[in-house]
């Protein structure tokens, strides 16, 4: 069994999990990377369902069967956190059958800032905020917020409609990561998204060619 | 100094802190509830009741005990023919692969910290499909591995299903904090009489009949809107 890089994506409800997600992936395709989705859901099989009909169901850009919906019993920190073991007996049930796959990503359901993911499920993970809850958000801290490997930052373009000011979130982000990455981002006009793909690519794939494009090589 | 930890480990086993997945399920109480079926504490209990009659005392807990008592014999065909013989009784798709889920993470980190090989080998055919590691026979393998008895593996089993399903009803808002440990605290006489009911079962004349709890599991598993994995 090869065990496949994972990647989890946490933060609040309506932060845009969902939708860094169906962003990202179109990047991640377009450079020949084969992806596996897990979503943790809260309540309904609501963003499983959308992210399976946008990515593969319209776009072709994942079989159907690479987006995974899980329910979690309503601990969304639980499943990531201190109980992974749902998500780890799914993830270990795809990496038998599909060893060719490159990522996995793991979305967590929308919870509070202290989510963290086990380091038994999650090789890099990515929280996500955004401007509507204010520019005090970073400032706030929480171990999302500050522990995570990239911090998004999601729906810029409405920072100037609640006042909040990009520069002191910017600047907040900053400290309370001490210097690791963050990126602006607005996922309605892919704005940021592909800084986030490139991310994943440099810091998780160590920008290593796909697996499928290995194998032709080599063949 | 010889020192018994196995009471220690039973707790440890019994905690629900222990990563089994158990919190996912709800064991079709969701369904019922979202129908309005059930409502209250003593609702709660009459499916707990039913449910450990019908299913967990006459199936689960005749599975667990003879995979028990093969582990002890280092039988690992009679291990196996109890995992499908119960792996054969659970007819939802969605209980057999959370059962088993459950199962094959309890003996990935049981196998994490113990080094008996015994627990290797029954590990290694759940891994290749041999085997198809629901949770209660894999709760037996390990109980006795890890030195719990046998009576006692049969209570924990029992008992994380009725915290299992109690911790479903609190979270769906049926019961409060107190009501749940009454629960608990209700149910032990009924998990106690059950068991001694199927001590001596083997594990060929198992069963289990609750054909309208099938039928609520299988509605639960065509959910759009749900919280729980069953």
């Amino acid at each position: 069994m090869t065990r496949i890089l994972r990647v989890g994506i946490g933060g609040p409800v309506g932060a845009g999990k969902s939708m860094l997600i169906e962003r990202v992936v179109p990047f991640l395709a377009k450079k020949n990377y084969r992806v596996c989705i897990i979503s943790n859901d809260v309540i309904s099989k609501e963003d499983a369902d959308r992210i399976r009909k946008n990515l593969a169901t319209d776009q072709g850009l994942l079989p159907e069967n690479m987006v995974i919906g899980l329910a979690t019993g309503g601990c969304p920190h639980t499943a990531v956190r201190e109980d992974p073991s749902i998500n780890l007996a799914v993830i270990e049930e795809i990496e038998v059958k599909y060893d060719d796959l490159d990522l996995i990503i793991i979305e967590s359901g929308g919870d509070n800032v202290t989510t963290t993911f086990s380091p038994a499920l999650a090789d890099y993970t990515i929280y996500i905020v955004d401007v509507s809850g204010g520019d005090k958000y970073p400032r706030k801290g929480g171990l999302g917020i500050e522990t995570s490997d990239l911090l998004v930052i999601n729906k810029i373009d409405l920072a100037s409609s609640i006042g909040a000011d990009l520069n002191v979130m910017e600047r907040d982000a900053k400290i309370v990561r001490k210097n690791k990455p963050y990126v602006l981002v607005n996922c309605k006009t892919d704005q940021g998204v592909e800084q986030v793909s490139q991310h994943i690519i440099h810091d998780v794939l160590f920008d290593e060619p796909p697996k499928n494009m290995i194998t032709q090589v080599n063949s | 100094m010889n020192t018994d930890l196995s009471e220690l480990t039973l707790m440890q086993l019994s905690d629900s802190f222990f990563p089994s997945g158990l919190y996912t399920m709800s064991n079709g109480l969701e369904t019922i509830f979202d129908e309005k079926r059930v409502s209250s504490e003593g609702d709660v209990y009459d499916f707990l009741e039913v449910t450990l009659e019908q299913q967990l005392g006459p199936a689960d807990s005749v599975a667990l005990s003879n995979a028990y008592d093969c582990a002890k014999n280092e039988d690992i065909s009679g291990i196996i023919r109890c995992d499908d013989v119960l792996y054969s009784m659970k007819l939802i798709q969605e209980s057999r692969a959370a059962s088993c889920r459950a199962g094959s993470q309890m003996i990935k980190c049981i196998a994490a910290i113990s080094s008996n090989n015994f627990l290797k080998s029954y590990s290694e055919k759940i891994s290749k499909n041999d085997a198809p590691g629901t949770h209660p026979v894999v709760a037996g393998v390990c109980s006795f591995v890890m030195g719990i008895k046998k009576e006692q593996a049969k209570q924990m089993m029992m008992y994380g299903f009725c915290v299992s399903v109690t911790g479903a009803a609190l979270r769906l808002g049926m019961i409060d904090h107190i009501q749940s440990q009454k629960l608990l605290h209700k149910i032990k006489p009924k998990i106690h009489q059950t068991l001694e009911k199927f001590i001596d079962t083997k594990i060929d004349d198992c069963w289990q009949f609750s054909p309208q709890y099938d039928l609520i599991q299988m509605t639960h598993e065509k959910k759009f809107s749900k919280m729980f994995i069953t």
